[in-house]
């Protein structure tokens, strides 16, 4: 885990784009590979843990995080503002690496949030597809890198798919599946991979106390043992999830 | 001039007051990767270890509660042997005093287990208050502690620490443990608390109850040690929320010999070395020359 720090750093932007999900973008020098992520802590005394959050995007001077408002934590970060400063441990965790030949990204709702620094540092032959709830939101970051497929359980225009993610995404033919979103999601996603043979890494996401591995608060049983996912995780093969012991 | 805050427990000097709690620095190697541990950590307390390996708990592990954590980790840990062979050795690098921190289900396993402690090793800690493995007590009984700390003090010649529950009748577990021989008490280990899920109308964790630690618990782990130090005649090593030197200098002023720092290091992990400073900041502020200038001044004559 090179370069591993602790550090406060600037806020310089605040954006909602749309109501609940928000892209937070700090100042500073940062390395940072695909999946890997940061905590983030804002405040003094409440909540009393900092919050982990993927990196959306990273760029000489900043780092940007994509994240859904869901409780007290979120709520305080989406209120920082330019000029306001927090802290920030990281990078954490261990990231996913490129396979060769044409690859796929899935994203599940906010799940998009670890995918688009992985699209760009992956580039082609790739495709992305993303999944939403209702509303689809932070699809123009994604285009510029590769065809983009969008489902939407509530619908929306021709070109965005009725229903769920896992039932418009076909795994056959890619070398390789990198995927994040709901649990559910990544449990459909693996029995439609492990068909046909294709792998699929997966992004997964506990509550973690530290976030360097000393408190073994986010452990995870996999078939090879219990595994440290802010550590040998986030990013798991997913048979070694869902394969069973 | 530098106030000398190194202290002098009944077997071993430590250089700092201040060393993380077991369980919340596993093995030192993750936060080495972010300061300098030798010039913070008076001692290096390892992760509680067991004789046979152990997986935990099964998750959730965590809650966070206002200005607390509950923990559910069940003692995840490679176990003694592996650790002697595998994990001890690198330890020394850290050119730090190392506290082993062992758990055992009986009397005659606490013996076995410090009977297997590398001789190079500083200390033993016993852990006789782990909230979180199922069908498993973790309030002993006097006797209970004084069985349990008299076997391992036969098996283990060095320094040897008995970490007490706060819960039941501690100041005679307390006792019990000084009887059988240990060199410090360290009070206290986390509070038993529960979490309950609304939406699905059942508790957070499998086990029912976790350990509550962090900032909520300070002032019940104060009052302990506080209690304590009028009564023992051996060190206490105060632990319980502490996350500033403030908190810790608390401690000492209730008659603490040293502290231990758990949570905080999950909110700052620069947070021993901060705390440390801190110490010797409002030492050199109120013109102190050591600790032994302030320990155990609070209490009343």
């Amino acid at each position: 885990m090179a370069g591993l720090a602790f550090q406060r750093v600037p806020v310089l932007e605040q954006r909602e784009v749309r109501p609940g999900v928000f892209v937070l973008r700090v100042g500073g020098e940062f390395r940072a590979k695909p999946g890997q992520f940061f905590i983030l802590r804002a405040w003094e005394f409440y909540p009393l843990l900092g919050r982990p959050m993927s990196v959306f995007d990273l760029s000489p001077d900043s780092l940007s995080f994509a994240y859904a408002v869901r409780g007290e934590g979120t709520r305080a970060l989406s209120r920082l503002r330019p000029g306001d400063e927090l802290w920030l441990l990281g990078p954490l965790g261990n990231g996913w690496t490129r396979a060769e030949g044409r690859v796929a990204l899935v994203g599940g709702g906010i799940g998009l949030a670890p995918l688009l620094l992985t699209a760009k540092v992956f580039g082609p032959p790739m495709d992305i597809f993303l999944g939403f709830r209702d509303e689809p939101f932070l699809l123009e970051e994604f285009s510029p890198f590769a065809r983009l497929y969008v489902a939407s359980e509530r619908g929306g225009p021709p070109e965005v798919f009725r229903g769920l993610v896992t039932e418009m995404f076909e795994p056959r033919g890619y070398a390789a599946v990198y995927a994040c979103g709901p649990h559910a999601m990544l449990e459909a996603l693996y029995r439609k991979c492990r068909q046909v043979g294709v792998p699929l890494y997966v992004s997964l996401e506990e509550r973690l106390a530290c976030g360097i591995g000393a408190c073994l608060g986010c452990t995870i049983f996999t078939k090879s043992g219990p595994a440290r996912l802010c550590r040998e995780g986030p990013v798991f093969p997913a048979d070694e999830v869902f394969g069973g012991a | 001039m530098e106030p000398d805050l190194s202290v002098k427990l009944r077997k071993i000097r430590l250089s700092t007051p201040v060393m993380p709690a077991a369980g919340t620095f596993g093995f030192g190697e993750e936060y080495a990767e972010l300061y300098e541990l030798s010039s913070s950590l008076g001692a290096l307390v390892t992760k509680t270890l067991t004789l046979r390996p152990r997986s935990g708990n099964p998750q959730p592990r965590l809650w966070e509660t206002p200005c607390g954590l509950l923990n559910s980790i069940g003692i995840e840990n490679p176990g003694l042997p592996a650790f002697v062979e595998e994990i001890f050795p690198c330890l020394l690098k850290f050119r730090l005093p190392i506290v082993v921190s062992v758990y055992g289900e009986s009397a005659e396993e606490y013996g076995e287990l410090a009977r297997r402690i590398p001789r190079e090793a500083a200390g033993v800690e016993l852990n006789l208050s782990c909230p979180n493995l199922p069908g498993k007590p973790s309030v002993l009984s006097a006797e209970e502690i004084f069985s349990r700390v008299a076997a391992a003090r036969e098996a283990w010649p060095g320094e040897l620490w008995a970490k007490i529950s706060p819960e039941g009748d501690w100041l005679p577990a307390a006792q019990a443990a000084e009887e059988a021989g240990a060199d410090a008490v360290v009070a206290t280990n986390t509070f038993r608390g529960m979490a309950l899920d609304l939406e699905r109308r059942a508790p957070v964790f499998p086990n029912l109850v976790a350990g509550l630690s962090g900032p909520a618990i300070k002032p019940l782990g104060l009052r302990i040690v506080y209690e304590l130090c009028r009564v023992l005649r051996i060190p206490v090593i105060g632990c319980g929320g502490i996350r500033s030197g403030r908190d810790a200098l608390e401690f000492i002023l209730a008659g603490a010999h040293a502290v231990q720092v758990g949570t905080a290091n999950f909110f700052d992990p620069l947070a021993i070395p901060r705390i440390l400073r801190e110490m010797r900041d409002w030492l050199k502020k109120e013109g102190l020359r050591g600790l032994e200038e302030v320990r155990g001044c609070a209490q009343k004559k």
